[in-house]
């Protein structure tokens, strides 16, 4: 239901980040519940990530294997193309996000369908998919307990693995009653089993079945699920017809490196050692097979995403596995909630990726600012991808592409001083204490003035702490930063000679 | 709309499928022209292949694994019996059709479980062998079925997981549509961990590969209202590992 009319409630009405947090942080169960889940999932992520021990081994085994693949990503996608071919499924590529929607829309309408089962895709949801569908008269309905609730409201996805977390049960009841035509309690069992059956009569009844794409296996042509409900099981399993939609940079070499990836994300996205589904679908039902689907098609989507191969600075957003960890542990997504991210991903990973598959930093650039830069995303992150600084990149580039004041461009160039020394840092932040005597009022910061404007022209600053986080964690930044360095100097080198050699090409900003 | 007759379909697919070969080709040079380099036309060196080295060779005793294993299943919901042979497993499951007075159940068709005569040792129960009729519905048998039962491929104990291989006569409905799910484990089938499960089908290839692999953890669960764990949402919602041997 996220088509171009904006849908109305919690959901992102605004038009910048500024005005949408302020419908967030208005909304006090909202703030309660998004502090709650992302609390009790960090928490999960925590505990699961030191009971399997050498995380960080296991983290940085994750990375190489996504740094390789998507640095030969023409070599593995084109195999996965081919063996998924000679598995019998139909493989399409879609460069945009109109040509995937075109794609999925024929299949439908040759399909003669009526209905279409849907299991959760963040694909689906950046392609607008089941607003389209409705304009041909086919139903789209979400089949994932929490997207089905919000598709019921009307709504966007506010978190990318609990997509109604901003919604109480009385709420879900009121909901549920409506669909139903009697009135339900507000009790999970009640109204998880209402749903239950439900979405049995609907995946019974529906001619498609069309799911996203955790990983796809380059080797075998195989393509990966990661779920607990079983939704995305009868999405494969009954429906005669089944799409799926990947993004181009789901790949990875085999299924011995899906061990990597399944040891990596259930972990960081619940705390499970393993989601209680993990499928493997490896082309359509054999001629003997008495279920799944008779027809089955892969389309490839780009829709941006190649815009960051080649690029030093944003390339790694491509590892990303789409756990949500760092939206977890990110301390501004835990006070504003997903919604006023305003595109389809939210928190620190949202922050980056949207701007940079929509190739336009002028419209989104305040995005940017929705982050305290502490680095918390990174250390969450379980491929390892250095957000933070990403945050700060795309800032830079909306100063460079003219969109930043005069005065911003001053900063960025003072930003990027003191951040180049931790010792000019901390001596920045002292100043700061000294400083901000002269902008505190009542205990908060509410000047829009300065160093803080970008921060405070949408939410009060606390005054700094007489003791800052700084102060007690000096070398964290640091270590962070030194350590990213020593990681991948010649894969950084190259990708830095290959935008000199581009630049000087095109003459131009990758992303302006 | 749709064209009716089978031939015009099949046109159709071939046209999009030379369309999509066209594409192809354009979407992997625009790769290789984004990433500065050539075409990369043979396989890299991948040297981070898999789990790390350190990991490889971890193997729990059998004790051990059945221990783990247990622990990690009943932790997220699930149920687990340690059986002396098959023959304790029919008691068993004819037992718990009682228990839960179940009407209707589908077993997959497996020799294992054709050999212990589950249907004679519960008469009062419907049940159903998986595709041993071309003509049933298979799904709808599933679907209806209070119990399902079926005889696992592999397991992992470090995850708690269930493995199974879906073929002509192991449909991947029987362990996703019934309401109860009994799952039998040899238990020379449990191993330590995943990747003793995942790396041999890299090893076997894309051609030995079935349509469908299912790793299943546990019962069905979500915590998508308010938080509240609810069991059992669209997959079964109670399941039994039974370790035999």
């Amino acid at each position: 239901m996220s088509g171009t009319t904006q849908p109305v409630g919690s959901t992102a009405a605004g038009t910048t980040v500024k005005e949408r947090a302020e419908l967030a942080l208005n909304d006090e169960f909202l703030r309660k519940a998004v502090k709650f889940t992302t609390e009790r999932l960090r928490g999960g992520k925590l505990k699961a990530s030191e009971e399997h021990g050498n995380w960080d081994d296991w983290r940085e085994r994750g990375r190489q294997i996504r740094l390789h693949t998507i640095a030969h990503l023409d070599y593995y996608l084109n195999l996965f193309a081919d063996n998924a071919r000679a598995n019998g499924v139909h493989v399409h590529f879609a460069h945009t996000a109109a040509e995937a929607v075109k794609l999925s829309l024929a299949i439908a309408e040759r399909n003669d369908a009526k209905s279409v089962v849907k299991s959760k895709s963040m694909v689906t949801e950046e392609l607008h998919l089941n607003h389209a569908l409705e304009s041909i008269g086919v139903e789209a309905v979400e089949t994932d307990l929490g997207e089905y609730i919000i598709q019921l409201a009307g709504e966007t996805p506010s978190h990318i693995i609990i997509p109604a977390i901003h919604k109480n049960r009385y709420q879900i009841a009121a909901l549920l009653s409506a669909e139903a035509g009697e009135t339900l309690a507000p009790d999970t069992t009640v109204l998880a089993g209402f749903v239950r059956k439900k979405l049995r009569e609907k995946f019974l009844e529906a001619d498609i079945g069309m799911t996203g794409c955790n990983f796809a296996i380059a080797e075998t042509g195989s393509m990966v699920l990661f779920e607990n409900e079983g939704n995305a099981r009868m999405v494969t399993t009954v429906p005669k017809t089944q799409i799926t939609l990947m993004g181009m940079e789901r790949i990875i070499p085999s299924w011995s490196d899906l061990e990597v990836m399944a040891t990596l994300l259930p972990r960081s996205a619940t705390g499970q050692k393993l989601t209680v589904y993990m499928s493997g679908i490896t082309g359509p039902r054999r001629a003997a097979d008495a279920d799944g689907p008779e027809e089955m098609h892969i389309i490839i989507v780009d829709n941006g995403r190649s815009n960051q191969l080649g690029d030093p600075e944003f390339q790694e957003l491509l590892n990303c596995i789409r756990c949500g960890a760092c939206l977890n542990a990110c301390p501004v997504y835990r006070h504003i909630g997903g919604h006023a991210y305003g595109g389809t991903y939210s928190g620190p990973i949202g922050a980056v990726l949207t701007p940079a598959l929509q190739k336009n930093v002028a419209e989104w650039d305040d995005i940017a600012n929705a982050s305290s830069l502490c680095g918390a995303c990174y250390e969450a992150c379980p491929v390892k991808i250095p957000l933070h600084d990403m945050l700060v990149y795309l800032r830079r580039r909306k100063v460079e592409a003219g969109h930043g004041s005069k005065l911003e461009s001053l900063g960025m160039k003072g930003f990027a001083t003191v951040m180049g020394s931790a010792g000019r840092f901390g001596g920045v932040l002292k100043l700061g204490k000294l400083g901000q005597k002269l902008v505190v009022r009542g205990g908060v910061i509410r000047t829009k003035l300065g160093p803080l404007k970008g921060w405070n022209t949408y939410r009060v600053a606390p005054s700094l702490p007489k003791q800052s986080f700084r102060d007690t964690w000096a070398t964290l930044e640091e270590e962070i930063r030194v350590g990213l360095r020593e990681t991948a100097p010649d894969v950084k080198q190259r990708l830095e000679a290959v935008i000199r050699e581009r630049k000087q090409k095109e003459g131009g900003s990758l992303h302006g | 709309m749709a064209e009716t007759g089978m031939g015009s379909h099949r046109d159709w697919l071939a046209q999009l499928e030379s369309e999509s070969r066209a594409k192809q080709q354009a979407f992997m040079d625009g790769i290789a022209t984004k990433l500065g380099r050539p075409r990369v036309t043979s396989a890299p060196a991948h040297p981070f292949r898999g789990a790390p080295d350190f990991w490889n060779g971890f193997e729990w005793p059998l004790e051990e694994r059945i221990e783990r294993f247990t622990d990690n299943f009943k932790s997220v919901g699930g149920h687990v019996e340690r059986l002396a042979d098959m023959e304790a497993v029919k008691r068993f499951i004819a037992a718990k059709a009682v228990e839960l007075k179940a009407r209707y159940a589908v077993r997959q068709n497996q020799p294992e479980l054709a050999a212990i005569g589950l249907e004679e040792a519960m008469p009062e129960v419907r049940f159903a062998v998986w595709n041993t009729d071309r003509e049933e519905h298979w799904m709808a048998r599933a679907a209806e079925a209070d119990i399902g039962v079926m005889l696992v491929d592999h397991a992992a104990a470090y995850t708690g997981s269930l493995a199974v291989l879906s073929s002509k006569d192991t449909g991947r409905s029987v362990s996703l549509l019934p309401t109860v799910l009994i799952a039998v484990v040899p238990i020379e089938r449990l191993h330590t961990r995943l990747g003793e499960i995942l790396v041999p089908f890299d090893e076997a290839g894309r051609e030995a590969l079935p349509a469908g692999i299912h790793f299943i953890s546990g019962p069905s669960r979500s915590a998508d209202i308010e938080n509240d764990l609810t069991i059992g949402v669209h997959g079964p919602g109670i399941v039994y590992a039974l370790l035999v041997g």
